[in-house]
């Protein structure tokens, strides 16, 4: 197992930097601008009414992810490091059986095909080749955190990196989702994204010590407003 | 029984050394001691369909656990086995291993309840284990709903349940967990100290269907958050593993909403790899809970058997 490069390296160029910003920007086209993760029937269903339960509904999903997909892109980083491509398979397909919502399934894949996609045109890696031919056959489903490891493995970014960039990412489509969907403002979204970033750290050092088969979670309302989602008659969002 | 190099229950007793949410927990109980005789039980059921009704053919038990007889005792479906599961310790202690093997042949059609709620009581060495196998040959059908499990405060409980269900076989699970005995202490709310529920399915040619694994921790993560517990208090997970087109009609008529007012939040979601069903309830009180998780067990009686449940007894 490699893991020199899971932590955080000073002496990084800030090339390195800019790559990480330009793949962990909220507007990098992989479509995460059409998820809510939720917060559409949360906000319907009278479950987040105001910044405080905004702030602890994007405070769960990120928990979520930490000890859930964040386990697997940390795997999926070292395997990426080793380019031992059925290890990536077998870690994808656990993450795809652990998607137990349609609409959570669609959001990983879709965007893992779509981040899959810009780096196969824009970085061009031979392992990012191999992953968009695994996708396309069907070989694997193609999650989303298995396609941020790959991505950043390729380009010798940390997996540190990519945890930040993920969590970042299930922040910001939620906070982004509440400034259309509810009454709050630009400064408490900003607020909120100041304070969970804040935890990074402690998240991703339980996530990096972890086993695949340890990834687990605990938010039935969450998903319970998934099932809501589906049948709903009005919808801004796929999810 | 004659104890084999590795007995049948041999996974009950390996499965929380391996789990960090336990790592801290591994110390003996000053009292009887895990694995013990007394401490570690065993139960296997095999069902087959023989001429028209289910029949429980194979039993293997060792104590605590124990099955007395197949009933017949369902008037829309009498060829159905009913099984009632009793433990004589009547609840979970430290130390405590359980280990569950239910195996139903082509055609077979079983119920399995418990007697009562499972109370796992409050711990200060160790914790409590449970391994269960679940085998559905083609066409079998096996409604599995035992009573709630009632977690007390600093109680430590690991389960692991992996099925095997042929594409044609039905299997409906419920599991429902209560916050603690809230009436009796505050404390009792959420005081339990780990639940780890694991559940994983497949095909019998070991494709993996879905996975599952729910950790409780209230210590570590905040049982009141939104999107988490938020107002509620008892929580029910239901998995039905049922065929495309009978588990498409039962999600269609399983209905989804979130009523604060009330206290009742419940919806379906479809499993991956086409493998069925997964229904969660929240509720402010068992019963509310219980009469959801009722409803569902009704629409798929309807659907996948095409007759209607029985009365509910007065007494459950």
């Amino acid at each position: 197992m490699i893991i020199e490069n899971d932590g955080v390296d000073a002496s990084r160029s800030p090339a390195f930097l800019s790559r990480m910003l330009q793949f962990g920007d909220s507007m990098f086209p992989i479509g995460a601008f059409a998820f809510s993760s939720g917060l559409e029937s949360a906000i319907q269903e009278g479950v987040v009414t105001d910044a405080a339960t905004l702030r602890a509904f994007a405070r769960t999903a990120l928990e979520q992810a930490a000890r859930g997909d964040c386990i697997a892109l940390i795997a999926g980083h070292r395997a990426a490091t080793a380019g031992d491509v059925d290890t990536l398979v077998r870690i994808d397909t656990r993450v795809y059986a652990r998607k137990l919502s349609d609409e959570a399934r669609t959001m990983s894949v879709r965007m893992g095909k779509k981040f899959t996609e810009m780096g196969v045109e824009v970085v061009g890696a031979p392992l990012l080749h191999a992953w968009r031919e695994c996708i396309e056959t069907s070989i694997t489903p193609g999650c989303y955190p298995i396609a941020l490891a790959i991505n950043f493995a390729v380009q010798d970014l940390p997996a540190s990196q990519a945890f930040v960039v993920h969590q970042y990412g299930v922040a910001t489509t939620i906070l982004g989702a509440a400034l259309r969907l509810m009454k709050v403002s630009h400064i408490e979204t900003q607020k909120i994204l100041y304070e969970l970033t804040g935890q990074t750290d402690g998240m991703y050092a339980t996530a990096a010590a972890a086993r695949l088969s340890d990834m687990a979670g605990f938010a039935p309302l969450t998903e319970i407003l998934a099932a809501i989602h589906t049948r709903a008659h009005v919808r801004l969002f796929m999810n | 029984m004659i104890p084999a190099a590795f007995p049948p229950w041999a996974r009950a007793e390996t499965l929380g050394a391996s789990m960090p949410e336990f790592a801290s927990f591994q110390d003996e109980p000053p009292q009887m001691s895990s694995g013990t005789v007394g401490k570690t039980g065993f139960l296997h059921l095999g069902f087959e369909h023989r001429s028209g009704k289910t029949i429980l053919a194979s039993l293997e038990r060792r104590v605590p656990y124990m099955v007395q007889r197949a009933l017949h005792c369902d008037e829309q479906m009498p060829g159905l086995a009913y099984v009632f599961l009793i433990t004589t310790t009547g609840c979970l202690l430290q130390g405590d291993r359980l280990a569950l093997d239910i195996t139903l042949h082509p055609r077979a059609q079983a119920h399995l309840t418990s007697q009562s709620a499972t109370k796992i009581h409050a711990m200060d060495a160790n914790y409590a284990a449970q391994s269960q196998t679940i085998v559905l040959a083609d066409d079998a059908y096996l409604e599995f709903l035992p009573e709630p499990v009632i977690p007390h405060r600093h109680s430590r409980f690991i389960s692991d349940t992996q099925i095997s269900v042929a594409p044609s076989a039905t299997l409906l699970l419920s599991e429902i967990i209560q916050p603690g005995r809230k009436h009796h202490h505050p404390d009792e709310c959420f005081g339990a100290t780990v639940l780890s529920v694991s559940t994983a399915a497949a095909r019998p040619d070991g494709r993996s269907l879905f996975a599952e694994k729910l950790v409780i921790e209230p210590r570590r993560y905040v049982m009141r958050q939104t999107g988490v517990m938020d107002c509620f208090d008892v929580f029910a997970n239901v998995i039905l593993c049922a065929p495309k087109d009978k588990a498409d009609r039962i999600h269609e008529r399983a209905g989804a909403d979130i009523n604060l007012a009330d206290g009742v939040a419940f919806g379906a979601c479809r499993l991956p790899n086409d493998a069925g069903l997964i229904f969660k309830v929240l509720g402010r009180e068992t019963a509310q809970v219980k009469a959801k998780v009722r409803e569902f067990w009704s629409v798929v009686r309807e659907e996948v058997i095409g007759t209607a449940l029985p009365p509910p007894y007065l007494w459950r």
